[in-house]
């Protein structure tokens, strides 16, 4: 390796070890290591800082090494970085039943920016802007971007390393995405939409309170649900472009956020067709992405299960009851009604569907007053389930509704259904057509 | 996160001539039926006509076995006590009608390793003519779509799962295509080809649809069957020629070494596990240990 090829190397060394080692015996070293037994850079380095390091500078194991943010491939098991902090917020989660404070936030340096999680409370109050050694760090890949993680074998130390982020850090890798794309994880998104919905909240910040702004925005792909921690003046009505946005998702449905780094902009409204916001997606797209606002889904009903046809429910709660219990208010006189859990299936995925009355009469056909007379006729209310399975199994529908995800996977609240005749003669056709035309 | 298994829409010709299971590594975790175009099955959405039914079992404890028939082959079905839905639905069911199943797809190896793949249906109903003609359509743009995807795959060269999905498929195809690929080889496009051919001829009666295939029925791939045009007879001589060529010191052929000449015939290594537990069978040959194959 010649001179100037070590010279990144070579000034890595020197910020590490803080000025221990003069440049010459660095320089001597790296030379033995890589041209006389000709390791890898990496190696060369972690020999070299354990000889010259304190043990304090230094790593935690032979296998831990110091990465660039843009070197991270999200597979490492124990890394050291020296980032410096571009955003923090100490957050609650529920982790097995306990609640727990965690660090999160996104970490730069001149190659890159990440996220970070510090998972362990570590006593140490991290500063937006300050410049911190993660070390023995673990990475993952999530959504292509990479994830920083401290766990319980990690420490977090305060570095006086000065940290030059490249102006561009921010913008460099901001992408253009349509609202009905949007998925969990992104960053730096841009987003052009219409603004349909502006709704203040005041909340209470450590403390401190402040507003938030938020409400619905569409485009032609779809809507999404925003919330911009400053005042944007967003105006009902009015067409933006958002920069730098980020994308959180609230059980499984995607939502963007208005962050201090959000650039707004008014821009002129070229969409036609938004006033209903819907966005028509397969099965398998909203499952990969886990939920989403008005979103349509065509697909064959594959199964109707327990839980539909005739059901009670709470005259208070609207829960539905069984054995004129309710969970919250005992004894109680239900009031009769009719739904329908569906599993849709496209061939792409397969969904939960929860059909309310309205919807349920109109593809079934069953009216809630036929299904209690026909209950009543056979004495048995499962008659009714029965009755709708027959006429609902391998029926083609088209549903729209919000869908959200939980451990047993996403399942859309129903809000408009109808069933969806297909022209096969047509359809075939057009097969026939492509596969003429292949061979 | 469960997620639901996709119900496939797969005609019984790509259905039956799978032989490979790749089973659940987890607890709990979905095994799959590969399919020669790679598709990873694990329920099924068939519709046709039932031709047979028979309880196998008692009037108490019925079993019901069926065969359903699509544009080109059958499907086997299987009821048992764990689906009492199933097996009332069944029950009740005319011989013939057209019925629609949405099940898992099972496997059953016989002691001469042939593979029988069926259906245990979770729900199975009648249906329309019409709703069995959008069956017909939708496994037929299925399976094009599935042909079309194994010739953009089979254009990168010794593609990985992790090449295909730079390439734009899913992990779940990726998977399904180099599984297939590794176990059956290149797909015979002739045979599915043939199925498309059969179902635009029922969809569209009026305009004389000819793919220009061979018409010769024989061609179909038999669903009993897990070779894939070279009978496994001419496979089982290949092998034995093998044996005697490699054993050149009285103890047998070297398993690697055998593993690598029938790589080189084009017999991949589960071929030749199945090959050599067959001639086995036949008391053909036999293994001195582990590491060797001998002919007796």
């Amino acid at each position: 390796m010649k001179d100037e090829e070590l010279t990144p190397h070579l000034e890595e060394l020197k910020r590490v070890l803080e000025g221990k080692v003069d440049e010459e015996t660095l320089l001597r070293e790296l030379d033995v290591y890589l041209n006389s037994y000709k390791v890898s850079a990496e190696a060369a380095k972690r020999g070299i800082i354990r000889k010259y390091g304190d043990g304090e500078t230094g790593f935690v194991t032979a296998e831990s090494i110091i990465k660039k943010i843009g070197d991270l491939k999200g597979t490492e098991q124990n890394v050291d970085i020296i980032a410096k902090v571009i955003y923090v917020e100490n957050r609650e989660i529920t982790a097995r039943g306990a609640k727990k404070s965690i660090v999160s936030g996104i970490l730069g340096d001149e190659t890159g920016t990440a996220s970070f999680t510090i998972w362990e409370d570590t006593g140490l109050d991290v500063q937006k802007g300050a410049a911190y050694a993660f070390r023995s760090a673990y990475t993952k890949l999530w959504n292509e971007r990479i994830q920083i993680n401290i766990g319980n074998r990690g420490r977090v130390e305060p570095s006086d390393m000065r940290i030059d982020l490249p102006e561009r850090t921010y913008s460099m890798d901001t992408s253009e995405a349509k609202i009905g794309d949007l998925k969990e994880g992104m960053g730096n998104v841009t987003v052009t939409g219409r603004i349909l919905s502006v709704e203040t909240r005041n909340i209470n910040v450590k403390g401190e309170p402040k507003t938030v702004y938020s409400g619905m925005m569409a485009d032609d792909s779809g809507k999404v649900q925003y919330s911009a921690w400053n005042d944007f003046s967003l105006r009902q009505g009015e067409t933006v472009c958002i920069k730098n946005a980020y994308i959180r998702s609230w059980k499984g449905i995607p939502q963007l956020n208005l962050g201090d780094r959000c650039e707004v902009s008014r821009v002129d409204d070229t969409f036609e067709n938004i006033e209903d916001g819907t966005t028509r997606k397969t099965i398998g797209e909203i499952v990969s992405i886990g939920g989403g606002l008005d979103v349509e889904i065509t697909g064959t009903v594959v199964d109707l299960r327990q839980g539909s046809g005739l059901i009670k429910r709470c005259p208070e709660c609207n829960r539905s009851v069984l054995n004129e219990e309710c969970a919250a208010h005992g004894k109680v006189v239900p009031v009769p009604d009719l739904r329908m859990k569906l599993t849709v299936d496209d061939g792409t995925g397969a969904i939960s569907a929860i059909v309310n009355r309205d919807c349920t009469e109109r593809l079934t056909g069953i009216t809630l007053d036929a299904a209690l007379g026909l209950a009543k006729a056979r004495g048995d209310g499962e008659m009714v389930a029965r009755s709708m399975a027959e006429v609902m199994m391998m029926k083609r529908v088209s549903i729209t509704g919000n869908v959200m995800s939980d451990e047993y996977g996403p399942m859309m609240i129903v809000r408009r259904a109808r069933e969806e005749r297909v022209d096969i003669e047509a359809e075939a056709g057009k097969l026939l057509d492509a596969v003429e035309g292949a061979l | 996160m469960k997620i639901r298994e996709t119900a496939w829409r797969l005609f019984s010709t790509e259905m039956n001539s799978s032989s490979l299971e790749k089973k659940g590594t987890e607890e709990k975790s979905p095994s799959y039926l590969v399919t020669r175009l790679g598709a990873m099955v694990n329920r099924v959405l068939v519709a046709g006509v039932l031709t047979e039914k028979e309880n196998v079992g008692s009037e108490d404890e019925p079993m019901w076995k069926a065969r359903i028939e699509d544009v080109s082959g059958s499907f086997f079905v299987n009821v048992g006590r764990f689906q009492p839905e199933a097996a009332a639905a069944m029950a009740d069911l005319e011989v013939p009608s057209f019925v629609a199943v949405v099940g898992k797809v099972r496997t059953y190896t016989t002691d001469d390793q042939r593979v029988f793949v069926s259906v245990r249906p979770e729900r199975i109903v009648t249906i329309t003519e019409e709703t069995r003609k959008r069956w017909v359509l939708e496994a037929a743009q299925s399976m094009w779509k599935r042909i079309n995807d194994m010739k953009r795959a089979l254009a990168v060269q010794d593609a990985s799962a992790e090449d295909l999905v730079a390439k734009g498929f899913s992990p779940q195809e990726a998977e399904g295509i180099v599984l297939a690929l590794d176990t059956y080889g290149f797909p015979d496009s002739v045979s599915y080809l043939k199925s498309i051919q059969g179902a635009m001829r029922m969809l569209l009666p009026d305009r004389n649809v000819d793919l220009g295939l061979p018409e010769d029925l024989s061609d179909y791939p038999d669903e009993m069957d897990i070779g894939d045009g070279e009978s496994s007879a001419d496979r089982e001589d290949v092998i034995m020629g093998l044996l005697e060529e490699l054993d050149t010191d009285g103890k047998g052929a070297p398993r690697d070494e055998l593993e690598r000449r029938a790589e080189a015939e084009g017999i991949s290594g589960t071929e030749l596990e199945e090959i050599s537990n067959a001639l086995m069978d036949k008391g053909l040959v036999y293994e001195p240990n582990l590491r060797y194959l001998k002919r007796i």
